[in-house]
């Protein structure tokens, strides 16, 4: 049986809410509004002469060669920033659970990079892999490889996915190990008892029970990759070289604020939008399904 | 403590020791001289030195208080400034560099030409005072300057003269043509003098818009863009360009050239050692005189022998200082910024500024003044830019070019160019690339400017 908790106040919920609503009206809907506000309208620069076009900032967006190959760049990229800044997570996890001795200061030491900012991450891994001066590169360059992202579309590609993934890590990292905390030891023993190898407890057991954060991880990454990473690329590559690490984020970027066509960058934003709105309710209606909340 | 001007001769002891604190201070607040804002794109030295004259200039009336403060690179610093306008409180000063300039032309009632700020302000100003290629770069059909020529550049190489001995070549006889850069690259590969022969800074601005100067070939339609709005881009089926392109295609399989990005990065692989050419901005000296542990020299933009006429002038660069309007400016401060731009086109800080920078002097008369107490002389290869810039000759298509959204077809260029050098298509395909889609964007731009 349920049972209801009933509010007489018809005011006080309001007020209490009042913090939260304004924060979202301001941060979220203002911005949003004027969004598409702007994405009808075409405009120079400086605002000084404003015309209405309708639709056609996006008939530009899908008519333009460019957008339909960074859609799929983007999904190429968002899914391997996703994955990488994941799996590397849940094994560091696994590994620091069993600590004993100096757990704090090693998961102190994990969280680290959650620190840094986008860009100083980007041009750290740009001073290491850089050709010229940068030292993985040179290892790079001594085990054959012909490294050279100022030019190889691939190689700058992993440059910015390494990059944007390694900053995740640790925030995954945090999560997974809360995650892995409140796990009831007794079904691990349990399960020991009956017989069950690690990685069996891990399959059967531990993996299962982690779905719910490794979801909550999984929207969370995809959003990240989808809307966050600009400053990586904006600070490793540009979006190049020939437009190979252009994602839909970055184009918004550039064609917004160095650009300054202010129409096509604001439809293009509008699309973003509804692309990951579409995406998040497609995981929440398929991959939820198979999330065991305890 | 500042106080007005005409109390200056009472200021330190008698008024303050008559008067008192008390009364001094709310008239002082009073007066408080008026702020005068300038953006600028530059770090570094330059950078240094431009702050350091907004102090100079402070020091030499009480009236005005300049403040110079960096905002960003060029395109960043733009960004921030046109939502300043948008909101009403733009800088009074922006540095904006050479590319933006055709955008900014167009801002009608976002700028005021600072030929109109001088004589808003009864300040001479004669627009003939200004090197002629600036003039012709930022200048009216009328004579009129738009904006005011501050840090002037050009096209140059710079040769790594280690290398070049290394490699057998002759340290003091740089290459003066295509053809010769050619060799002198294949040999410094061949000798491994070096890791890679040649590079260059600012694709797009060298090997476009300064090449297709220095052999007086347009790339657009209505003299590159200077004769109207509805210009357009002809870049396919130029051959000289297209062979140019397929040369660095073809140079960059033994690293006789090597792609060092976009913007200014490649500048990092000739300071460290690693290509023993580049072609910079002369802007670029003071970061590698700093870095640079090799002996350099400094020569000419190369050209084609066999093209007609060449070698002809290379165009400017660098960046010019704009005055913003807006709604709630008053006289005062447009009278500031004029005694300000006053102050820095004076010779003693023209000269200064190209002395220690690198880039040229925006004035005749600081030309002058460097030339007579022998600079040119003393500084072997300080007047590479000004031999390649002004005693060149001269043709019809050697006066810069005005295009809006040049920042994005300039990047456009680099994508199509890219491509090329990764082997996914010919250099007569980028051409083209890039000439439809820079086409696409200037009539984007010609709807909304006009």
């Amino acid at each position: 049986m349920q049972r209801r908790v009933v509010f007489p106040h018809k005011l006080l919920p309001w007020l209490l809410l009042a913090p939260q609503l304004a924060v979202t009206l301001v941060f979220f809907y203002w911005p949003g509004g004027q969004a598409l506000y702007m994405s009808v309208l075409q405009q120079d620069a400086f605002g000084t002469s404003v015309q209405f076009v309708g639709l056609e900032n996006f008939r530009a967006v899908f008519a333009d060669e460019g957008y339909v190959a960074a859609f799929w760049r983007t999904l190429y990229f968002s899914a391997a920033v996703t994955l990488l800044a994941m799996v590397p997570a849940l094994l560091l996890a696994v590994m620091a659970d069993r600590i004993v001795r100096g757990a704090t200061a090693y998961t102190t030491a994990m969280l680290i990079p959650y620190a840094i900012a986008p860009a100083v991450a980007g041009v750290l891994w740009l001073f290491m892999f850089n050709p010229s001066i940068g030292v993985l590169a040179w290892w790079l360059k001594a085990l054959g490889v012909d490294w050279n992202p100022t030019l190889d579309g691939s190689d700058a590609m992993w440059l910015v996915i390494l990059a944007s993934a390694w900053k995740q890590v640790a925030y995954n990292f945090l999560f997974f190990l809360a995650g892995l905390q409140s796990i009831p030891k007794s079904l691990l023993e349990a399960a020991a008892i009956d017989g069950a190898r690690p990685m069996r407890r891990f399959w059967t057991i531990i993996f299962p029970l982690l779905s719910p954060t490794t979801f909550f991880l999984l929207v969370v990454g995809l959003v990240y990759a989808f809307f966050d990473t600009f400053g990586v690329i904006s600070a490793v590559t540009q979006g190049g070289p020939a437009a190979a690490t252009e994602t839909l984020v970055y184009k918004v970027y550039k064609d917004g604020v160095h650009n300054l066509d202010l129409g096509g960058s604001a439809a293009q934003s509008v699309v973003l939008m509804v692309m990951v709105v579409a995406l998040t309710i497609l995981q929440f209606r398929f991959v939820e399904r198979r999330v065991h909340y305890g | 403590m500042r106080l007005p001007s005409p109390f200056q001769p009472l200021r330190r002891a008698t008024l303050a020791a008559a008067l008192g604190a008390a009364i001094a201070l709310p008239a002082a607040a009073q007066q408080r001289p008026i702020e005068i804002q300038m953006w600028m794109g530059l770090t570094g030295q330059g950078g240094e030195l431009l702050t350091r004259f907004g102090e100079d200039f402070n020091k030499t009336q009480n009236e005005y208080r300049v403040v110079v403060s960096f905002k960003g690179q060029y395109p960043e610093q733009r960004a921030a400034a046109v939502a300043a306008f948008r909101a009403g409180n733009p800088p009074h000063i922006m540095q904006m560099f050479d590319a933006g300039s055709g955008d900014m032309m167009q801002a009608k009632g976002a700028v005021v030409p600072v030929s109109e700020v001088f004589k808003r302000a009864g300040l001479q100003f004669n627009p003939a005072d200004f090197i002629a290629p600036a003039r012709g770069y930022y200048g009216l059909p009328n004579g009129d300057l738009l904006s005011m020529p501050f840090n002037v550049s050009t096209t140059v190489l710079f040769y790594n003269k280690d290398a070049f001995r290394k490699a057998g070549l002759d340290p003091n006889k740089p290459p003066q043509t295509w053809p010769q850069l050619i060799d002198a690259a294949k040999k410094i590969r061949s000798t491994n003098a070096a890791a890679c022969g040649y590079t260059t800074t600012w694709m797009a601005w060298v090997m476009l818009e300064q090449f297709a100067s220095r052999h007086n070939i347009a790339f657009g339609t209505q003299g590159n863009g200077r004769g109207g709005l509805d210009a357009s881009l002809q870049l396919a089926n130029n051959k000289v360009l297209e062979r140019q392109l397929q040369t660095l295609v073809d140079m960059q399989k033994d690293k006789s050239f090597d792609y060092g990005g976009r913007s200014n990065d490649a500048a990092a692989k000739f300071i460290s050692g690693e290509c023993a050419m580049l072609t910079q901005s002369s802007g670029g000296l003071g970061a590698i005189t700093q870095g640079a542990k090799f002996e350099f020299g400094t020569a000419q933009l190369p050209h084609w022998p066999d093209v007609k006429g060449a070698p002809y002038a290379t165009t400017i660069g660098g960046a010019s200082l704009w005055v913003f309007n807006a709604p709630n400016r008053s006289q005062a401060e447009f009278r500031g910024v004029a005694q300000f731009l006053n102050f820095l086109r004076s010779d003693k800080v023209m000269t200064e500024w190209a002395k220690t920078t690198g880039f040229l002097p925006a004035t005749n008369s600081a030309f002058k003044a460097m030339q007579d107490e022998g600079f040119f002389a003393k500084n072997p290869g300080r007047d590479v830019p000004i031999l390649s810039l002004i005693n060149a000759a001269k043709g019809e298509n050697t006066n810069g070019y005005r295009f809006g959204r040049w920042t994005e077809i300039r990047d456009v260029f680099h994508e199509e160019v890219e491509k090329a050098l990764q082997g996914a298509q010919t250099p007569a395909d980028a051409l083209r690339n890039t000439e439809r889609r820079g086409n696409a964007l200037l009539r984007a731009f010609e709807r909304t400017a006009g």
